[in-house]
């Protein structure tokens, strides 16, 4: 995102989401310690429990186990009963490893489930201390449930009884831990959306003035309306202090462009009037009757240097009133082709001139469009003539009007020597030139301001001018312009 | 015809007045907008029949001359002289009743000209038709002939040879000529008026004799027979 507050929101969302997952998991795993760990005190206590009972049972009675009447031995019944109310898994085993007694739900297992658990029961205990064996884990294959179970042997029960072996399935334990896991989830989807709009909110609000000032700033600085200030909030926080500073700067600003101003106004005057003077003088002298050509020659060398320096004059008093943003422009409705078509034919001449073949494409169609004609043809011209400069004999050079996505599109193409990558940005700074040894040895150098003119122009009638260029291949210039305000 | 020029630049209002003054108008120059306005609104005022007006003048502006002129109900026809070639200025300066302007630096000829439309002079207006030897040229047709044979021309050969045919006889120099068919100042790097007159001396001189145009080695053009 390009905005500083897209990017706060961003990396607000991004460490609250951290935080609330490092929580999580935290407390993930300690939840689910803490179940097991419950889980295992139980089993053992229902172990012990189990096995007291037992103990108990034989001390007051002597006998508690008897024959069923399939002849195989089992608890008694009193005894049974008693721990019928044990919950999980019990299973009682004699010395010899026979099942004794069974709980409801190890009884509800089925059959090859039931035999594994007895299994676990009757593995010889082998001198284990009765109270401190850790819990055993053991899934039930297949499919079955998973068992943390503890086995303790009873000696105190007298000779016929075993071990006695307490499990439980840790189901209930993994039902807990997944309910924690499904409230995290739903909580971070929840609590998420809201956190991120809050910060993006509060990110926005911070900013606010920082916008407002760049708005403001904006406006001001158009050119129109140096005098303004911004308000400076009465807090000397950051951003008072960045509005008192904006302002010490446009009021230095407001200062040069004034001198500015006054500058050029001057200057065109003081300049134009000698120019006036020699122009004057010069062509009184030129059109005077009889002149040898030693006199005539000197004189129309020094009134093609009046008209250089008139037209630079002229070209720097445009972009000065650029710069100030008084789009100068005189608009009527005009129909661009036969600007184009006039600037066509002395592209023509130039072009014979310099053995270039031009072709000039033009709609069939009125394009009618409101715009200053002298400074469009001025624009049109430009890009001709400079298109047939840097195209070497032999090459090609073709305009062509048309329209586009509801503009106006003006090209200009050449076959001719191109434009360096590097120096493709600079192409419409005021006094650049692509290669000054070149320009040099041709005829006429140009002032250099002819491509920043041509930008303006295209910018003052709200369009565009682009440049494509490859070096050795040619080059194109386009320009683009609105089909008309109204 | 009387014309009074107003302009503090003395150089300048030295040459418009000899300028004018080889063209054959009577010209009064003056130096400063009071003593403008006192001659075109005074007692004799009424004898000029042009003013030509710098627009910065020392006390009083021109801006303010025209005005006061106006408010006089003074209905002189006014060409402005302007440095100022922004066009709300012009476009201010006819609002306050200029009847035309021309922005410095001027080529004479355009001044010339406009003193020449404002004044309505009768003779002052160029021929239909220019004639050299045979080559005919009709302005307001804008046909061309020679020896009654129809000659094509595009628009900036027309121009050129209109231009060479209004003052033939006289060397016109290229900037001259370029200046007069490109209407601004257009500097196009190459000598652009080679090339039309290279077009034109086949049009019209090809096979042809006499040759109407001569070339006038690092100056420019002449038309003459």
């Amino acid at each position: 995102m390009e905005s500083i507050r897209g990017r706060l929101t961003i990396w607000y969302a991004t460490a609250l989401i951290l935080s609330i997952a490092v929580f999580a998991v935290v407390l993930y795993f300690a939840r689910r310690s803490a179940t097991y760990q419950d889980l295992d005190r139980r089993i053992q206590s229902e172990a012990d429990l189990s096995a007291g009972i037992l103990a108990e049972s034989y001390r007051a009675r002597g006998v508690i186990v008897e024959k069923d009447t399939a002849g195989r031995p089992v608890l008694t019944s009193e005894v049974a009963a008693v721990l019928e109310v044990v919950p999980d898994f019990l299973l009682v085993t004699s010395r010899d490893g026979s099942l004794l007694f069974g709980s409801p739900d190890a009884r509800s297992l089925g059959f090859a489930q039931f035999e594994q658990v007895n299994a676990l029961a009757r593995q010889p205990p082998s001198g284990v201390p009765a109270r401190s064996a850790a819990p055993g884990r053991y899934r039930i294959s297949p499919n079955g449930p998973t068992l943390h179970y503890v086995i303790r042997q009873v000696p105190e029960a007298g000779g016929q009884i075993g071990a006695v072996l307490a499990g439980a399935d840790t189901r209930s334990a993994e039902l807990q831990i997944n309910q924690l896991v499904t409230t995290i989830v739903i909580a971070f989807l929840v609590g998420i959306v809201p956190a991120v709009l809050v910060g993006r909110w509060i990110a926005g609000r911070a900013l606010e003035p920082v916008d407002n000032m760049i708005t403001e700033v904006r406006e001001i600085t158009d050119g129109r309306s140096l005098h303004r200030r911004l308000p400076v909030p009465m807090q000397q926080d950051e951003l008072g202090r960045l509005a008192a500073t904006l302002n010490q700067m446009m009021t230095r600003l407001e200062r040069s462009f004034t001198a500015l101003r006054r500058f050029t106004a001057d200057a065109s005057h003081e300049l134009k009037t000698p120019l006036t003077v020699v122009r004057a003088g010069v062509e009184r002298a030129i059109t005077r009757p009889d002149l040898p050509p030693e006199t005539l020659v000197p004189l129309e060398e020094t009134l093609q240097e009046v008209n250089r320096m008139t037209e630079l004059l002229e070209a720097l008093l445009t972009l000065a009133r650029a710069d100030e943003g008084r789009a100068d422009l005189h608009k009527e409705s005009v129909d661009i082709r036969e600007i184009i078509e006039e600037a066509g034919e002395t592209g023509e001449l130039l072009a014979e001139h310099a053995g270039v073949a031009i072709d000039i494409h033009l709609p069939a169609e009125p394009v009618v469009v409101p715009v200053d004609r002298s400074r469009i043809r001025q624009l049109a011209l430009n890009l001709i003539e400079n298109a047939v400069k840097y195209t070497p004999r032999g090459g090609q050079v073709s305009v062509e009007l048309g329209s586009h996505d509801g503009r106006v599109v003006f090209s200009v193409a050449d076959t001719g020597i191109g434009i360096a990558p590097g120096d493709l940005p600079h192409v419409f700074d005021r006094f650049w030139r692509a290669d000054s040894a070149r320009t040099r040895t041709s005829q006429r150098a140009g002032t250099g301001l002819g491509l920043a003119i041509c930008k303006w122009i295209a910018e003052a009638h709200g369009g565009t001018i682009d440049v494509q260029s490859r070096p050795g291949r040619g080059t194109t210039f386009t320009v683009g312009l609105p089909r008309g305000e109204r | 015809m009387k014309i009074l020029v107003i302009e503090d630049d003395k150089t300048v209002g030295e040459y418009v007045r000899r300028g004018l003054d080889e063209a054959g108008y009577h010209v009064d120059l003056v130096g400063d907008g009071d003593e403008g306005l006192r001659r075109a609104s005074g007692g004799h005022g009424s004898n000029y029949d042009i003013m030509v007006l710098d627009l910065r003048l020392p006390k009083l502006s021109g801006i303010d001359v025209l005005r006061t002129l106006r408010d006089r109900g003074v209905g002189l026809p006014v060409l402005v002289l302007t440095a100022q070639d922004s066009v709300d200025f012009k476009v201010q300066a006819l609002r306050m009743g200029a009847d035309d302007y021309v922005t410095k630096p001027f080529a004479f000829e355009e001044l010339l000209a406009r003193v020449e439309a404002l004044g309505r002079r009768p003779k002052a207006i160029a021929p239909p038709t220019l004639k050299v030897n045979g080559l005919v040229l009709d302005t307001g047709s804008r046909e061309v002939t020679r020896d009654g044979k129809r000659i094509e021309l595009t628009p900036k050969e027309y121009a050129v040879l209109e231009y060479l045919m209004r003052h033939q006889g006289r060397v016109m120099s290229r900037t001259l000529i370029t200046e007069y068919a490109w209407d601004y100042h257009f500097d196009p790097g190459t000598n652009i008026v080679d090339v039309v007159i290279t077009r034109l001396r086949k049009k019209i001189d090809h096979a042809r004799e006499p040759k109407l145009i001569h070339t006038v080695r690092g100056v420019g053009y002449v038309v003459r027979a």
